[in-house]
């Protein structure tokens, strides 16, 4: 199942639910402003779990489940280090201190983005086990452009 | 233009004129009559000048014959008096005169970012030049709906959460119901995180001034959402991205805007703790490009690879775009909405050292020149031949990489940092692709991402300390000055801007993106994929009269 009509109400139930949201921030407050919050933010958490419903509707992606937990830890260690990197700020007052407590944060998020994550999501990467057109079966599908001639 | 120009010379002339006759009568008389009467003020001899001056401007019988020469038009009789019968008075002429500094300010950043909402139009097609005809309505509509989707979404949470705070902008008129940031009180000093009025740009920020801003800083935001549908083309549900632009453009790219240029913790980091001048991003290196190149690189991680990029060895498979002709044009288009993004950034043309608006423009075109330079050498030399896709990257990335420094370096370093871009680009496409194992169809990562954090670097190192507009950046006196020019400081600055982009915008986009593919799943299905994501996803060809043959003979990891 492509783009359907239930994709396109829950996509209106999103706009409408985080305008109101948004209004309920704009006039946070007045006891109206809380009420729009509560009643937007119901509607944007609405769309998302309608979203949900029709997910496995929606047909197999040429992904498989990579390891959650993996890809936790890279963005925790992403985040690190940018904390650390707040840390040197306070931690020293020298120019240089800072720069070489920034280029350590700098370091350590890279870590987690361009070591930790990628490990995380290729570690089953479909591309990895049988061919994707062994597994759909799907290969005369794939088509081309030619001009006309 | 031209027009409002020439009166604003003509004015501020008039002024000078007047005021200098003024302090010389005052002088005269000053000893004669310490306490003049407030009258005064309406007989003095400059507004005897101005009454005198408008006795020998042009008569209506002189206009009413037409004005050839244009010497004629715009005289002391198009100043607006505020009592008809006293005729122009000298407050008369200053009203005009600021008045005509702030209208020429207001045309200039309007033009600008008319010019930079023209990118919308390169973007699409070099996104879907890059990319098979299959997915060709999909890749362009992707490109026009980010431009709905943001622009709705910081209308009515964005631009609050940017630009709430960000009062004081003298180019502008002040724009003082810009006035509420929210701020954090650490270690002794209060720190900006996020603003807090303009929601839906009702009330007190309904305001010709803040209209000015909204448009310039909205079509800013829009090139960074753009990138992102680049990077995750041929393969993203259309659902999806709908949502997380709307949430890009409502908050993750408003925040680093915010601490950036919105009076938050960044831009303070000179008055807080002495570093430089603050986080310096002229026009968005690291705001605009940065920011659209790492979550492009997080939603890349999510969505995975296309079918077929990948061998089951882990070697790339080239997958080749159906319009290289669209590519390149596209690129020409992105080269001449640069033209709003960089010089339009002093956001005016008159007063605070502005006129430097030519020495961007000119560093902005150098950088994408060595930019393009670059890359087709690297490409020429190493691979053999002057790739075409590569060629139009390397003329983006030297101007992303010029984007933030673009304000403060001089045309020789522009000519450096983008040579090193152009070079930079061809080596981190490879590294995303080889290594990573992260398919990005456009090189988005790369050119907006890599070089975007290139540019931020670039300020901490070339900055030249001769751009000194009104005596201060970001609260602190002085130019921006890098560390080549002798300012360590500077440098300290901007690395933490890319530490907070590295470690902080890219795991915002991550978190969010990894909770929108718990709920609605990022990637099509392989039917849809396989078959391309017009019919499915958006209902019809981009090309319905062309002819589809079988793809002969298509990598696919067999």
């Amino acid at each position: 199942m492509a783009a359907n009509k239930q994709q396109g109400s829950y996509f209106g139930l999103f706009l409408v639910g985080l305008t109101v949201l948004c209004a309920g921030f704009a006039y946070f407050d007045s006891a109206t402003g809380k009420a729009l919050l509560v009643l937007g933010a119901l509607g944007v958490i609405g769309s998302l779990f309608g979203y949900m419903g029709i997910k496995s509707l929606e047909g197999m992606t040429a992904m498989k489940p990579g390891s959650g937990g993996m890809k936790l830890v890279g963005a925790a260690v992403a985040l690190l280090g940018w904390l650390l990197t707040l840390a040197g700020i306070h931690i020293t007052d020298s120019a240089g201190g800072r720069i070489v407590f920034a280029l350590l944060g700098i370091a350590v998020s890279l870590v987690g983005i361009l070591y930790i994550l990628p490990a995380a999501f290729n570690k089953n990467a479909l591309w990895k086990g049988e061919s994707a057109s062994q597994r759909t079966g799907m290969t005369a599908a794939k088509t081309t452009m030619e001009h006309s001639r | 233009m031209k027009k409002i120009l020439q009166r604003s010379c003509f004015s501020l002339c008039l002024f000078a004129f007047a005021l200098g006759l003024s302090v010389a009568a005052h002088a005269q008389t000053a000893a004669a009559t310490p306490a003049a009467a407030p009258s005064a003020v309406a007989t003095s001899p400059a507004d005897a000048e101005l009454k005198d001056a408008a006795g020998k401007a042009p008569a209506t019988a002189d206009l009413a014959k037409g004005d050839p020469g244009g010497s004629l038009t715009g005289t002391i009789n198009d100043v607006p008096a505020a009592d008809s019968k006293a005729g122009v008075t000298l407050p008369d002429v200053a009203n005009q005169v600021g008045q005509n500094k702030i209208a020429v300010n207001f045309v200039w950043t309007l033009v600008c970012g008319f010019l930079v909402m023209f990118m919308q139009a390169g973007f699409a097609m070099v996104e879907s030049g890059l990319c098979r005809v299959k997915n060709a309505n999909h890749t362009y509509m992707m490109n026009f709906f980010v431009y709905t989707c943001g622009l709705f979404a910081y209308w009515i949470l964005g631009f609050a959460i940017q630009m709430g705070g960000a009062a004081g902008n003298s180019n502008l008129g002040g724009l003082q119901p810009l006035a509420s940031e929210h701020t954090l009180s650490l270690f002794g000093k209060t720190w900006g995180l996020f603003g807090q009025s303009g929601y839906f740009l009702a009330g007190h920020t309904y305001d010709v001034g803040v209209m000015v801003i909204f448009l310039f800083e909205m079509v800013f935001m829009d090139t960074a959402l753009t990138i992102v549908t680049g990077a995750c083309a041929e393969r993203w549900k259309f659902a999806t991205f709908a949502v997380t632009s709307v949430i890009m453009g409502a908050i993750t790219y408003p925040l680093f805007g915010n601490w950036a240029w919105g009076a938050g913790w960044l831009s303070q980091l000179g008055t807080n703790a002495g570093l430089g001048k603050g986080y310096c991003d002229f026009a968005g290196s690291g705001v605009v490009h940065a920011v659209g190149g790492l979550t492009a690189l997080a939603v890349c991680l999510i969505v995975g690879p296309r079918i077929g990029k990948f061998n089951r060895d882990g070697s790339a498979n080239p997958i080749i775009g159906h319009d290289i002709s669209a590519v390149l044009i596209g690129c020409f288009i992105l080269a001449f909405g640069w033209f709003g993004f960089n010089p339009g950034s002093t956001l005016g043309a008159s007063a605070n050292g502005n006129l430097r608006i030519g020495t961007i423009a000119v560093a902005t075109m150098l950088a994408g020149c060595t930019g393009t330079l670059g890359a087709i050498i690297y490409m020429w030399a190493l691979k053999g031949k002057p790739d075409a896709s590569m060629s139009g990257n390397g003329l983006l990335a030297g101007l992303v990489a010029i984007t933030a420094p673009s304000g403060f370096v001089s045309a020789t370093n522009a000519c450096i940092i983008g040579l090193i871009a152009g070079v930079l680009v061809c080596i981190s496409c490879a590294f995303v692709e080889n290594v990573l194992k992260v398919d990005d169809p456009v090189g988005a990562i790369s050119v907006h991402g890599t070089n975007g954090l290139w540019g931020v670097l670039s300020v901490g190192l070339f900055a030249d300390g001769t751009s000194n507009y009104g005596g201060s950046w970001n609260g602190v006196t002085g130019s921006v000055t890098g560390l080549f020019y002798g300012d360590a400081s500077q440098l300290a600055a901007q690395l933490i801007g890319i530490s907070t982009l590295i470690g902080f915008v890219f795991t915002l986009s991550f978190v969010i993106n990894l909770v929108l593919e718990y709920f609605m799943g990022h990637r099509v299905s392989i039917e849809t994929e396989v078959g391309g994501l017009d019919i499915p996803e958006m209902g019809q060809l981009g090309y319905p009269e062309f002819v589809f043959r079988p793809e002969p003979a298509m990598p696919s990891g067999d």
